[in-house]
């Protein structure tokens, strides 16, 4: 079988023009993880990510390479295969980057305390319910260090320190069996490792598995929708934030497109998209494309004030980069993603939103969601919640879809709760085939129609 | 490389066994939008997989830090992590017996020409297909054309007695138009096909048919809700059935977290279902001669008349539940026609669906919600676009309730699924 490595690669793209912007995005990713199933510490992974991407930008035309060799020759090498050629004009940012790498260069805690966590998750689960007859916990710990130069002079060196676990409870009551499950994602290293931690996540993870015993699905249709306070920002995710991303916005695909300055919800409303919070998943202290840190605000009383902005949006529409620009790896071109996105508080109680209600739903816990962004139509998956019936919790409910137009949602939240909670469950987003840790948060909020599947 | 990565494994202080897997990869993207490149990706990369088996202790490993100090330190790491584990006699590498021995059919499922073809003749293939559409519709707001390819290889070396190389490649072609809807909308939908060699590609109907699709969802709004005929269109037929693929895996049986626990050669879905998982036709995407422990792969059923056939069970989940080991997944999945002389019902009102828009389903209980869209049609006529809807109710009891398998699935897709035909299902709209 002959190698691909062996096969003659085109070394010279036809695409024309003058380079604009040059970039080298280089990283040293170290990942491990341990899983207990069964009562056994028995398989753990590492994963090494090692190489650089380089980018060559002439207005909105993208020309990218990556390679596994961070010497000078490997990168003029994958650099020499771009046009318009980082090599002529403002050149290669190499004299700013400053490679090697640190050997190993881990900040978490080592592999037997990481088994001695797990095995002290699985004894709190089997201590707090004695249904719980499965315990399967994974924790994860991916140490990346960056390195950035572009040819505008912006360089930066970053360590970034990301921290999960998940837990996944299976319970036997009478013959039945239900699973449920809880998870917690920060940029932290060894200080991620605490017995409250534990005692907050089993704790979750069994009282959502308890709950749906006794939960049911419910005959669908348009209701209000009481969004609690926490996950419930899968709602701003979902309904706004893909659309507010400034790629979308330059293609003309968004629903949000021209919306710029313009009343989209009730003036009480304010949304923001934050790099700054700190160990938050969504946090940066730079983008991956340089650009330091910073809290974006969307929606300020009503009005659409910002999109989110990678470098080549930016300077599209001539406004500055808002820290945007983020990717999976160094394999990959950044684009526009969110950060930390969630709406500030309002002045309203839970209680007397819940109160308001005839007959609707409230929305407790999620599993995933997704957005159509040209129709704006959005869904997010009901894991636990409420049925209201006269301004009271009745029923237990789950495994509900529910269905809204971003626009439209946001046009219908009528009250804002005073309880912003930021919720820290390991979330990942997914946009062109590329993954990227975020967060989301909500103060309890009523949506006065939503479909309810 | 892999001979090399052998060499540390064996000078390490305990004897153990192991999986390595060299994997190699070129890729090249490329995005048109409106006319212009937008985006080019290239690249060739190297990287090396490792699984460690040390007294039912059992580690996985990957890195594409492939300098030679690197791989001996990585490997080192991997052995101190692995020695740390608790052994779990389950976890073993597969008996050997069940390795593919060599002698399978020549899969012709690499184009070993594609990272060579100049990327002006990828780039001449999506003008070509631009220009099908290309100021046909005022009502386009942005046209956008992908093509990508991928080539694979991968060497096995188990060190119970494996010793082998496969290799893959597929490429893509996909078109993505948006065009102006109704109250500031912006349909949007795309198609797309893929084949194993560059010049299989098709030059025609690629684009045309997204801009059909994305102008059919004009004026998209939920109909009333209620119980109507479902019609699950080819393309997105597959997702329908994943909740039940994923029942069938050991991994759920073993947790108790399966609909499908002990239903073994019952019949759980309608007898109008027929599925099979054939890796072994050649020129098909998906066809592969072992999987990824070594395992020869061969025609296995997986429904027969709505009975189900086999769970999949790898070599630990075997050890486990007691079980013969099966195989660790699908790899092309083929669900046969009902009758090729039985047309689907067309009287009464029944909801074409185009596509998923979320949702989820319950492994326990099989109970699900789905978010859809595509057209409402009454005896024959489409009445309307719809989105914004739910379907609900319990995968086997919907299953049950199919009444057509059409014969227009892909024969190039991984998962052959026709468009497939349900009665009674629960939809929640306005």
């Amino acid at each position: 079988m002959k190698s691909i490595l062996e096969s003659k690669v085109p070394s010279k793209s036809p695409l024309k023009g003058e380079i604009c912007y040059s970039d080298i995005f280089a990283e040293n990713t170290n990942i491990s993880s341990m899983v207990l199933q069964d009562g056994k510490v028995s398989q753990a992974q590492q994963v090494c990510l090692y190489g650089a991407g380089i980018r060559a930008v002439n207005g909105t035309e993208t020309s990218y390479a990556y390679t596994m060799d961070l010497s000078e020759n490997g990168l003029m090498k994958a650099a020499s295969s771009l046009t318009p050629s980082p090599l002529r004009g403002e050149g290669l940012p190499l004299k700013r980057f400053s490679h090697p790498f640190l050997p190993s260069s881990r900040r978490g805690v080592g592999s037997e305390a990481a088994r001695q966590f797990l095995l002290k998750v699985e004894e709190k689960a089997l201590s707090l319910d004695a249904s719980v007859i499965k315990v399967k916990a994974y924790v994860s710990q991916r140490m990346q260090e960056v390195q950035f130069a572009a040819n505008d002079g912006t360089a930066f060196h970053d360590f970034r320190p990301r921290t999960s676990l998940s837990v996944n409870i299976v319970m036997e009551r009478g013959g039945r069996t239900q699973m449920g499950f809880a998870s917690r994602m920060m940029q932290m290293g060894a200080e991620f490792f605490s017995d409250s931690l534990i005692e907050e996540v089993v704790r979750e993870a069994i009282s959502r598995t308890d709950f749906l015993f006794s939960a049911t699905q419910i005959e669908g249709g348009e209701m209000p929708v009481v969004m609690a306070a926490g996950s419930s920002g899968i709602l701003l995710h979902e309904a706004i934030g893909h659309a507010f991303e400034a790629d979308f916005i330059r293609t003309g695909d968004s629903i949000f497109t021209g919306k710029l300055g313009k009343e989209i919800c009730h003036p009480s409303i304010c949304i923001v998209d934050d790099g700054t919070q700190p160990n938050d998943a969504g946090m940066l202290r730079y983008d991956d494309e340089g650009i330091p840190g910073q809290r974006t605000i969307l929606v300020e009383n009503g009005r659409l004030n910002s999109y989110l902005y990678d470098r080549i949006s930016a300077k599209h529409f001539g406004v500055k980069p808002t820290g945007n620009g983020r990717r999976e790896s160094f394999r990959c071109i950044p684009i526009p993603r969110m950060r930390s996105t969630y709406m500030l508080p309002g002045e309203a109680k839970e209680e007397d939103i819940i109160q308001s209600v005839k007959r609707g739903i409230y929305a407790q816990s999620f599993t995933n969601g997704q957005v159509q962004i040209g129709a704006g139509d959005f869904t997010f998956f009901m894991k636990t919640g409420y049925l209201i019936e006269n301004g009271k919790l009745t029923r237990p409910l789950r495994d509900l879809n529910i269905i809204g137009n971003g626009p439209e949602a946001l046009r219908r939240i009528s009250m804002v709760g005073d309880n912003l909670k930021i919720d820290h469950s390991a979330s990942m987003c997914g946009k062109e085939g590329q993954k990227v840790a975020v967060s989301q948060g909500l103060p309890t909020v009523l949506i006065d129609k939503l479909i309810v599947g | 490389m892999i001979y090399r990565a052998e060499e540390d494994i064996k000078r390490l202080p305990d004897k153990l066994d192991y999986k390595l897997v060299l994997l190699e990869n070129h890729e090249d993207n490329i995005i048109l939008r409106d006319g212009k490149i937008e985006k080019m990706l290239r690249a060739t990369s190297l990287s090396l997989a490792i699984n460690l088996y040390l007294d039912g202790r059992d580690g996985f490993f990957y890195t594409n830090d492939l300098r030679r100090d690197s791989v001996s330190n990585f490997i080192k790491q991997a052995y101190e992590t692995t020695r740390l584990l608790e052994p779990d006699e389950s976890r073993t590498l597969a008996n050997p017996d069940r390795y593919y021995k060599g002698g399978g059919p020549d899969l012709q499922n690499f184009d070993a020409t594609l990272s060579e073809i100049e990327p002006s003749e990828k780039i001449r293939l999506l003008r070509e297909t631009d220009s099908e559409i290309e100021g046909s519709d005022k009502r386009i707001i942005s046209m956008q054309t992908r093509y990508s390819d991928r080539q694979h290889q991968a060497h096995y070396l188990i060190s119970n007695g494996f010793d082998a190389s496969e290799q893959s490649s597929y490429c893509t072609l996909t078109s993505i138009i948006t065009v102006e809807g109704k109250g500031g909308q912006h349909p949007m939908d795309g198609w797309g096909e893929s084949r194993i060699f560059f010049n299989q590609m098709p030059r025609t109907g690629i684009a045309p048919t997204a801009l059909r699709r994305a102008l059919q969802k004009i004026g998209q709004h939920p109909a009333p809700g209620g119980r109507y005929r479902m019609i699950l269109e080819s393309p997105v037929a597959g997702n329908f059935l994943q909740p039940i693929l994923n029942a069938m895996n050991g991994q759920a049986l073993q947790q108790k977290t399966s609909f499908l626990l002990g239903k073994l050669g019952k019949q759980v879905l309608s007898p109008l279902v027929n599925i099979v998982d054939d890796p072994l036709q050649p020129s098909t995407r998906g066809a592969s001669l072992f999987d990824y422990d070594g395992v020869a792969t061969r025609r296995r059923e997986l429904f027969k008349e709505g009975r189900l056939q086999t769970y999949f069970i790898d070599t630990p989940m075997s050890k486990k539940l007691g079980m013969k080991p099966t195989t660790q997944g699908i790899h092309r999945l083929i669900m046969g026609p009902s009758s090729p002389n039985l047309s689907p019902e067309k009287e009464g009102t029944s909801i074409l669906v185009t596509d998923f828009n979320g949702g989820n389903c319950d492994l326990v209980t099989g109970n699900f919600s789905y978010g859809i869209e595509g057209l409402l049609i009454e005896n024959g006529n489409i009445i309307q676009p719809v989105s914004s809807m739910n379907i609900t109710g319990n995968i086997l009891d919907v299953w049950q309730r199919l009444s057509h398998v059409s014969n227009d699935a892909d024969p190039w897709e991984t998962e052959v699924i026709p468009t497939l035909t349900f009665e009674d299902v629960a939809f929640s709209g306005c």
